[in-house]
């Protein structure tokens, strides 16, 4: 009965999801109190209801109910317990449903943290939030149920992709879709704006914490999942331009891009059209994300023309959605008022300068994942557009970019003196050059990119310090009151300086990486020995080892330090997974400091294996920075100046009395 | 039934909690307007904290502070303007839309859950299928659960044991073959087991007994040589090579030592007849193709037949004639017959190299006749040419 009333409460969300799409927006039209308090319980009931489908879903995972089919596709009785859980979502169908139920759980938010927020803005955003809802559990219903039956039931499942057994997996999509989803938060409050007709400073205001916690969680899905594929491909590569990881990366570019022009919009009441524009161009790029990942197209072109239903269907939600919020953005633009103005060399114009860069590379990121499409549709040519593409277009896109960042949080709004600004930030771009000069000394002609790309992120690391040391007042007090002045700077800043920061942390870690990282591919026999980084990686000997569902074969490893001291041991191995008769790769990795080394496991060869063995210097600080940026999105999101209360009744009543 | 009431409360839940604030006053509605006020007003106090704390000097202090205000200014004056906004208690197009939303929730939901749900299928948790009693269970629960529990068990001999004839008769005999093997490591070697594995062995091979089969059985044969199954498997086997005269002498000395009551006499009476016309050349072999031809049944089974299997056909009589050349050798006939059907076939190497065999084992003068039917083929060319 659970899995039945999982599917109905599936069905009853959509019919109470077009009800939340229709009543409000006519009574925010019509000035219907009535009808627009609808959209609040209606919000909360449509999450507990899809909340309730997912529920039943997870629990016939869990129960190993193979009488509902998309059990049966992708479960087996014999998997580890967590990953009957994670392979609710690790297919098309329950992906889909954890979307929308993330798209409820984001219009259940609005609703209840929403008092604040006008009564006729509130009922348009939550009525966008429907529409979009409706769109998408009309989708899944009509072609993604993941509640069809089998019956007689299989007696066992067909087991889940063994790549996607994995613990990255569990954490990366749900996250990865609070972050894409998140983004139509922002997408309504655009849209409920552009119905409105009032889109102004504190419009801006309103948003700036759903687009902080999208962009949040996006940046903690797109390094997640770029750590698994790190570690779980076993190529020891951790980003690959492929069109998934660009299709995450495209809203992201687009949701920082929006993160800056908001706050011009704020602050000055400028960049109004662009920064709706903005908006609504992420959350179409989260829609196209899904629509590349989950209509098959990127498999290829050809198994999406000959069973094209789902990507029909989601093509035509993204043609129904972008076109129809472009054309309304078209037709309100023009009466939007202009906002304040302000001098080319000012904190407004930093900002346009930031986004003129991040749209411009996420235009190119665009071109670099559709065109491959493109042209095989066209002609059926099939080609690749990799890393040299991105690293010649995006690369030089990004280095004006960076080396401008620490600038920006310096200049003063409406007229800046970039003069002033250089000044103060001579001690970090000193300290930058001497870091490049020991470089260039260091290493040899290749390493000369490489020495300006640390450079640029000592500078950027320490051009976020010096914005808050600056901020703080440094050389005005004494220490003491400098760490309560540092202290009691309003959390926004320190989130600014966060993210800077983290931002100069990944791109060491990613120049580190690109250019020193030694690689070797070798036939190792037990006993054998291999140099890397400064340590000694002994082969020691091959265990077969069986589990519940695959057996696997462990490659046994002991690092020696310079001394020829033994300092761990490390294991790699190669599974096989009899049920889908499938082989992956688990990397053996061990971190020193920020550094790892990384061992892959090939194939055996007479008496011995071949074994991939990398050194990866500073390689953990690409996600360690994303973290920090992870961080200082969550202190910005904690400033208490965000929360603005709703006018009091009382106040109002008393205004009018005395009126 | 209970189903059917759960979604009921559901539909009804839902109905009232999306209805409730359609029909309850919305008190003192304040002016969308009044929020933005609200804002500039935060921004203001703001503007006043960055000042002390120095974060913003005063000059642009002053101009953000009147950029505010005018905003400020503008809001309030807006929201005092709503105040004459007709916010309508009665309303025809609410009253219209609530009854559509009455409606609507209801049909929608169960029109298309009628439409796509199970009903009346009730979950079925494998764990709860397992522990069904076993009366109750289809099979492939009962194994399941067998299943289930070897793979927890891996050493309990008696489970694979059990288990083993099971999938023997369910056609798997892969499976079949594990089984008896983990039966025969755990509980140890029996007549049986070693049977049964033979017989799963000879399954798995789509009913050849391989070497290895026969191997089994003969072990079988050694821990039970009473049991008459693995002996008629071995001979069996021996007919499938085409070795007739040994599986023949074997059948006749069987069927003298044993007792004049044994079950198997009649059957092993007529295979032996079968065996008797069959090596003297009056039952229709299949190798005697180009002697006696084929008989009637085969003609007409070859003339129903697409040119692939014909040519399967005729392949599977030379290769058994092939076979039993290599039982009796001294058979210049046969040679010929072989030498000839190998070039019909157009594959003048084994032509060739059964040419060679046959010159090796046959007398010398036997040999030069052999030689003289290959120049006719025109194959002694390529024999000097070797």
């Amino acid at each position: 009965m659970t899995v039945e009333l999982g599917h109905f409460a599936l069905v009853l969300a959509l019919a109470l999801s077009i009800v939340q799409a229709v009543l409000p927006v006519v009574g925010a039209r019509r000035n219907d109190d009535r009808m627009m308090a609808v959209a609040v319980p209606a919000a909360f009931t449509v999450f507990a209801l899809i909340a309730l489908s997912f529920a039943a879903l997870t629990a016939a995972y869990v129960l190993s109910d193979f009488s509902v089919q998309n059990v049966w596709e992708n479960s087996h009785s014999q998997k580890p317990l967590l990953y009957k859980f994670t392979g609710v979502w690790g297919n098309h169908e329950g992906s889909m449903l954890l979307w929308v139920l993330i798209l409820s759980f984001f219009t259940a938010l609005v609703a209840f943290f929403g008092n604040n927020l006008p009564p006729a803005l509130k009922a348009n955003v939550l009525g966008v939030q429907a529409w979009i809802g409706s769109a998408f559990l009309l989708f899944i219903v009509a072609t993604s149920n993941p509640f069809a039956r089998i019956n007689p039931a299989p007696i066992e499942g067909q087991d889940l992709n063994p790549i996607l057994q994995d613990i990255g997996l569990a954490v990366h999509p749900p996250m990865l879709y609070l972050g894409y989803v998140g983004f139509s938060v922002c997408f309504s409050f655009a849209v409920a704006a552009l119905i409105d007709g009032r889109i102004d400073a504190a419009w801006a205001r309103w948003v700036r914490p759903w687009t902080l916690t999208a962009w949040l969680f996006l940046t903690g899905g797109i390094a997640m999942g770029s750590y698994w594929a790190y570690y779980e491909l076993g190529w020891g590569g951790w980003w690959f331009w492929d069109p998934v990881e660009n299709a995450s990366f495209m809203p992201w570019l687009a949701g920082t891009a929006l993160l800056h022009s908001a706050l011009v919009m704020e602050k000055r009441s400028a960049l109004k059209i662009w920064t709706i524009l903005l908006a609504i161009m992420t959350f179409s790029l989260s829609l196209l994300g899904t629509f590349l990942v989950r209509s098959g197209v990127l498999t290829s072109v050809h198994t999406f023309a000959t069973d094209p239903g789902r990507g029909l269907f989601i093509l035509a939600i993204l043609v129904l959605f972008i076109g129809g919020s472009l054309a309304l953005f078209a037709w309100r633009s023009q009466t939007l008022a202009p906002g304040g103005l302000f001098q080319p060399i000012s904190r407004e114009g930093a900002l346009v300068f930031n986004n003129l860069f991040l749209t411009t590379a996420a235009a190119t990121v665009l071109i670099g994942t559709l065109y491959p499409l493109l042209l095989e549709s066209l002609t059926g040519e099939k080609i690749s557009v990799g890393a040299p593409f991105f690293n010649l277009t995006f690369g030089p896109l990004m280095i004006p970019l960076l080396a401008a960042v620490p600038f920006g949080p310096l200049l003063a709004w409406k007229r800046g003196d970039i003069l002033a600004v250089a000044q103060r930030l001579m001690t970090a771009f000193f300290v930058a050059l001497i870091v490049v000069a020991i470089m260039l000394y260091r290493t040899s002609a290749p390493g000369v990119l490489a020495a300006f790309g640390i450079g640029l992120a000592v500078w950027l690391m320490l051009g976020a310090l010096t914005d808050l040391a600056l901020k703080a007042g440094i050389g005005k007090a004494p220490v003491n009151v400098l760490v309560q002045r540092v202290v009691g700077l309003p959390r926004s800043v320190f989130g600014t300086a966060l993210a800077h920061f983290g931002l100069g942390v990944t791109l060491l870690g990613i120049v580190a990486t690109s250019t020193f990282a030694t690689e070797n591919v070798l036939v190792m026999k037990p006993g054998d020995t291999i140099d890397a980084g400064g340590y000694t990686l002994r082969f020691d000997r091959i265990d077969p080892v069986k589990s519940s569902n695959f057996t696997e074969d462990q490659g046994q490893f002991t690092i020696l330090d310079s001394a020829g001291q033994e300092v761990t041991d490390l294991m790699s191995a190669k599974r096989f997974f009899p049920v889908r008769k499938m082989q992956t790769t688990e990397a053996g990795i061990r971190t020193f400091m920020f550094s790892q080394l990384y061992v892959s496991l090939g194939d055996p060869v007479k008496d011995g294996v071949v074994v991939r063995v990398w050194w990866k210097p500073l390689v953990t600080l690409i996600w360690l920075g994303a973290l920090v940026m992870m961080a200082g999105g969550g202190m910005s999101l904690l400033d208490r100046r965000l929360r603005i209360g709703a006018p009091a009744r009382a106040r109002t009543e008393k205004a009018r009395a005395t009126a | 039934m209970i189903f059917w009431i759960s979604a009921a409360l559901l539909t009804v839940g839902a109905t009232l909690l999306v209805l409730l604030p359609l029909t309850r006053r919305v008190k003192a509605p304040v002016s969308d307007n009044q929020y933005d006020v609200e804002v500039y007003r935060d921004q203001l106090r703001e503007l006043d904290a960055d000042e002390q704390r120095g974060l913003i000097d005063s000059v642009s202090g002053e101009q953000a502070r009147a950029e505010i205000g005018r905003r400020l200014l503008k809001s309030a004056k807006a929201a005092q303007a709503d105040a004459t906004i007709v916010r309508p208690q009665k309303s025809a197009t609410r009253e219209w839309l609530t009854l559509a939303t009455v409606l609507a929730i209801p049909l929608i939901s169960w029109g298309i859950y009628t439409k796509l749900g199970s009903p009346d299928l009730p979950a079925q948790p494998l764990a709860e299928r397992l522990a069904k009693p076993a009366d109750q269970s289809t099979p492939a629960e009962l194994i399941a659960r067998a299943e289930a529990h070897l793979m927890l068990n891996p050493d309990d001999g008696q489970g694979w044991e059990v288990l083993a004839p099971i999938y023997l008769r369910l056609g798997r005999p892969a499976d079949a073959v594990t089984a008896y093997q983990n039966a025969i490591r755990l509980n140890g070697d029996s007549a049986a087991r070693q049977l049964g594995l033979g017989e799963a062995m000879a399954a798995a091979a789509n009913g050849k007994i391989t070497p290895e089969a026969e191997a089994v059985f003969r072990h079988a044969l050694e821990l039970d040589p009473k049991d008459m199954r693995p002996q008629f498997y071995i001979i069996d086997g021996w007919m499938q090579q085409g070795r007739l005269a040994e599986a023949r002498d074997l059948i006749r000395k069987l069927l003298v030592e044993a007792p004049a009551d044994v079950p198997w006499r009649d059957q092993a009476q007529a295979a032996l007849t079968r065996l008797d016309q069959e090596i003297a050349g009056d039952a229709p072999d299949v190798s005697d193709v180009e002697k006696t031809g084929p008989d009637a049944s085969q003609v007409e089974a070859a003339a129903g037949m697409s040119g692939q299997d014909r040519a399967e056909m005729i392949e599977g009589m030379v290769a058994s004639l092939a076979e039993k050349l290599k039982q009796s050798p001294d058979d210049i006939e046969g040679w010929e017959r072989l030498v000839r059907s190998y070039v019909v076939l157009n594959r003048p190497n084994d032509a060739i190299e059964a040419l060679d065999r046959a010159k090796k084992v046959l007398s010398a003068d036997k040999a030069a006749k052999l030689d003289a039917v290959a120049e006719d083929l025109g194959l002694a060319v390529e024999l000097e040419k070797d």
